[in-house]
């Protein structure tokens, strides 16, 4: 036992992380919980938000799949619409410090001004321990949890997995089909897809 | 300098989209080529889309992988035109952090079917317009757009070749992947899709490195290891299921192209049953790996070491000297003991050929198994704890088995007596197995890269080694003669030999308390305690047997003890998930190499004792801390105490079926070298600076 231990001690030194690995979460388990500081330095836990349903985005401010969906405001419309029904919207990024889009907690205000978010908060995920409970890998990933705490959907936010902002037209809003379905009290209809994006730039701990 | 200026040509050459901000850097100079210098009317050429990708950034194949975008062309075309699809060469594998990616770096045609109307004139110039958008990334990703167009002469006859394109637009086409006719069936297990696949391509071929690229992102997790088992007819892939199969759900086809050696194929599976031949051949050995290239000989060889070694581990040595011991006050019988001597043996050597036989069986049935197995197992290693304990016991002198010990000489010539040997060998084998010597890795590895019977060739080999001294005090009257005469001494001799058994059993309940709960464990003691009250039972009958009385009450009582106590430890397989810290993972290892770290990686398992040894000896000293921290080393640990087809996967591209193995990947590419398989400080210290250096 303590041999086994000292071993891990020193790898755990040497790479002054300890390497979570996680699967990926399974669709309609409890989702995993987490606990981080939002760009406002309040603490959010997802057991805060039991009884409400919650949607998991993940973005990056340089990558040109996060900005298709900002710069035309359908995230932003969605965000809106969804918060209007009293889903909770956490925005996450798991870019790691020295990445080019690493969120400070100024930089986190400053994008969320610039695009003008309206997201319930948005997650400091540097050490991407959301990311990886979530097998988070694209920038935008995108997750509903339902009013008792179960995933129902995980993947793209459409069907276009292109950055072209022409692809957004008739594309088939997975998110938005996903919260209608909860909000008629049915089972999400598709309820994984395969997401698309940018990948998200995590810092040097393992793998999922 | 040529590609700046290609860009610029193609800057120039194609004007750049809206979406580009004027004079932006471009990553990829993208144009189109033809394989021809124009078409005949209703006649068929090629004409490829050519990216040069700036060094270090990247563009994507149809499945772009975890992230990313597939590069896409619309055509303008004149009336009657027409256009096929890209034929995609095989991608390459470039894996992001924990991410895996599937494209193309450097430069990359992507050819296309052009054909022209029967009404097209001759001696018209047809100029044929595309919109290109593609992803390029390295860091960053970067959409980028061309507006590009290439003009065709049509010709009245078949128009001559491009002599500058078409050498390349073919070797395109040879590098797409081919139609080879295969078989291809998949089957979900667990987390896991076995996807097996046959045919004449794929028959003898050099399946090292085969890997599958699906054509939908769902289907697999892209990041993880593809295990690859032979067959005589294809090969097995363990794939890492995706998205596809949540919930229990199953794609109804996996289709995709295999890679190997260069070479591409086309493969459809749907669900059902492995076609015949598509695995019982383990991994392929990787090519100018240490043990590839072992021939059957010296494979032999250091098996016959490695076996004569396994004498000295700590939980045979007692059995051995026991046995030996007995055979001691025989010299005058020596025929007796020679009898003895040969049971013993073919009792080691039948125990060492089915160790292989079910491990060859093993691996036929898909199983990423290597050398060790036996212990990943937690019901065997409880089952081997409660018999190093009964042992002991007997060793202690609780009980005794079938003759008394200073009887066991006037058994030595009866039946019993060589029934006793020949289970002697067995028992010596099994539980000599986890001690995989430093010479058995090379030999096992190549083993069981080999068909069946070189791979119990090695075994047969292993159990001579084993086998060889006790023969040899057998058949020596010489030796026999000068080992001391028994007397009341070895009766002492015998309870101290109980104590290495009991450390035997003790290290085999803490590999258990490593695989299973504290339940497990539990339940494990509580057998421990029955193992005891049956033995002191049986003794306690041995010691009455002349006084008679209640011995077959006795005899059912210690029966059922037993086979309660194996009962309670033989529990189904742990079902808890996976939730390991691992912190080892090929993806780890490229991303810490691209960082321009040196890497090092100890295959290891709990079970494993020189693996234990060298922890304790050098991995764990100060020596080797501080070189590590200086270099600024990466320690990863692969840990093989339960079965794991990642690990078991790169043990046999190393040429290794068993743990340990340590590599050292230095600070500039290029191989990693591998260590020896005993460590001191100093060799592991000067592999650190060495890998800093080269």
């Amino acid at each position: 036992m303590r041999l086994h231990r000292r071993a891990l001690l020193i790898a755990a030194a040497l790479l002054s992380v300890a390497g979570a690995a996680a699967a990926a979460p399974q669709i309609d388990a409890p989702a995993p919980d987490f606990q981080a500081m939002d760009a406002e330095g309040h603490v959010r836990a997802l057991k805060d938000f039991a009884g409400k349903v919650v949607v998991l985005e993940w973005i990056s401010s340089d990558c040109p799949y996060t900005a298709k969906h900002y710069n035309s405001g359908t995230m932003q419309k969605l965000q809106k619409s969804a918060r209007k029904q009293g889903v909770v919207w956490l925005t996450v990024s798991s870019a790691a410090p020295g990445r080019a889009d690493y969120f400070t907690p100024q930089a986190a205000l400053a994008w969320r001004g610039k695009v003008k978010s309206a997201a319930t908060a948005i997650l400091l995920d540097g050490d991407g321990k959301i990311g990886r409970a979530y097998g988070a890998k694209v920038t935008p990933h995108m997750f509903v949890i339902d009013a008792a705490g179960r995933l129902v959907y995980m993947g793209g936010i459409d069907d276009r997995p292109y950055a072209d902002p022409s692809s957004l037209k008739g594309a088939k809003p997975y998110v938005a089909l996903a919260l209608a379905d909860l909000k008629a009290g049915r089972a999400v209809a598709t309820p994984v897809t395969a997401p698309y994006g940018c990948s998200i730039r995590y810092g040097a701990a393992g793998g999922f | 300098m040529r590609f700046w200026a290609s860009v610029i040509l193609a800057l120039m050459m194609a004007l750049p989209a809206a979406a580009q901000a004027p004079g932006a850097t471009r990553h990829v100079a993208a144009e189109l080529v033809a394989d021809h210098q124009g078409l005949a009317p209703g006649g068929t050429i090629h004409v490829a889309l050519r990216q040069q990708i700036q060094k270090g950034w990247h563009t994507y194949w149809r499945n772009s992988g975890d992230s990313g975008e597939p590069t896409r062309i619309k055509w303008t075309l004149p009336a009657g035109w027409q256009v096929g699809e890209f034929t995609w060469p095989a991608p390459q594998r470039i894996p992001v952090g924990p991410l895996m990616n599937y494209g193309y770096e450097g430069e990359v045609l992507l050819p296309m079917a052009v054909t022209a109307p029967a009404t097209a004139r001759p001696g018209d110039k047809v100029t044929l317009h595309a919109a290109v958008s593609l992803l390029v990334c390295a860091e960053v990703c970067i959409p980028e757009d061309d507006a590009l167009s290439i003009t065709l002469p049509v010709t009245a006859g078949p128009a001559p070749v491009d002599s500058k394109w078409a050498g390349p637009i073919a070797h395109a086409f040879a590098a797409a992947p081919q139609p080879a006719g295969l078989t291809a069936t998949f089957q979900p297990h667990g987390p896991s899709v076995a996807l097996a696949i046959t045919g004449a391509a794929l028959k003898g071929a050099d399946l090292a490195g085969a890997y599958f690229y699906p054509f939908d992102a769902t289907v697999i997790d892209h990041a993880k290891p593809q295990a690859i088992e032979g067959g005589k007819q294809g090969l097995t892939l363990t794939l890492t299921s995706g998205y596809a199969f949540q919930g229990g759900k199953a794609p109804p086809t996996l289709a995709g192209v295999l890679a190997f050696g260069g070479k591409a194929y086309e493969v459809a599976a749907t669900a059902g049953a492995p076609p015949p031949g598509a695995s019982g051949l383990g991994p392929p050995a990787a090519k100018g790996a240490p043990g590839a290239d072992l021939g059957l000989a010296a494979a032999a060889l250091f098996a016959f070491l490695g076996g004569l070694i396994l004498n000295l581990m700590p939980c045979v040595f007692p059995i051995l000297a026991m046995k030996a011991a007995s055979l001691a006050g025989h010299g005058g019988e020596s025929m007796a003991a020679r009898r003895q001597g040969l049971a013993f043996g073919a009792g080691s050597i039948a125990t060492f050929l089915a160790l292989a036989g079910g491990l060859i069986a093993l691996k036929a049935a898909g199983s990423a198994v290597g050398w060790g197995f036996q212990l990943q197992s937690p019901p065997v290693v409880a089952v081997l704890a409660l018999l190093m304990l009964a042992v002991a016991l007997n060793l202690s002198g609780l009980f005794e088995v079938g003759t008394s010990l200073q009887g066991a000489g006037s058994g030595l010539a009866n039946k019993s007596g060589l029934a006793g040997a020949f289970f002697t060998g067995a028992l010596a084998v099994v539980v000599a197995a986890p001690c995989t010597a430093p010479f058995m890795g090379p030999a096992l590895g190549w083993a069981l890269t080999q068909t069946p019977a070189a791979a119990l060739t090695v075994f047969l080999f292993l159990g001579l080694g084993f086998a060889a001294p006790f023969v040899l005090v057998a058949y020596a009257p010489g030796v026999l003669s000068r080992l001391p005469r028994p007397g009341p001494w070895m009766e002492t001799f015998r309870k101290a030999l109980a104590f290495p058994m009991y450390a035997a059993a003790a290290w085999l309940t803490w590999v258990l308390a490593q695989q299973a709960g504290p339940e497990d464990l539990a339940k494990l003691f509580t057998a421990a305690i029955l193992v005891a009250l049956a033995g002191w039972l049986l003794g306690l009958r041995q010691r009455r047997a002349a006084t008679g009385g209640l011995t077959t009450v006795t005899e059912m009582i210690v029966f059922m003890l037993v086979v309660l106590s194996v009962t309670a430890v033989a529990w189904p397989e742990n079902k808890v998930a996976e939730l390991s810290t691992e912190p080892y993972s090929p993806a780890r290892v490229a991303e810490l190499r691209a960082e321009g770290r040196p890497v090092f990686v100890n295959y290891t398992a709990a079970w494993c004792v020189s693996c234990q040894v060298n922890d304790r000896v050098a991995l764990s000293t100060h020596a080797v801390a501080q070189a590590f921290a200086r270099h600024k080393v990466a320690y990863l640990k692969a840990d093989w105490t339960k079965r794991d087809a990642t690990i078991a996967a790169e043990l046999a591209s190393h040429g290794r079926a068993g743990v340990p193995l340590y590599l050292m990947y230095g600070t500039h590419g290029g191989e990693a070298a591998i260590l020896p398989s005993i460590l001191t400080p100093d060799i592991v210290v000067k592999a650190v600076e060495a890998a800093d250096k080269s």
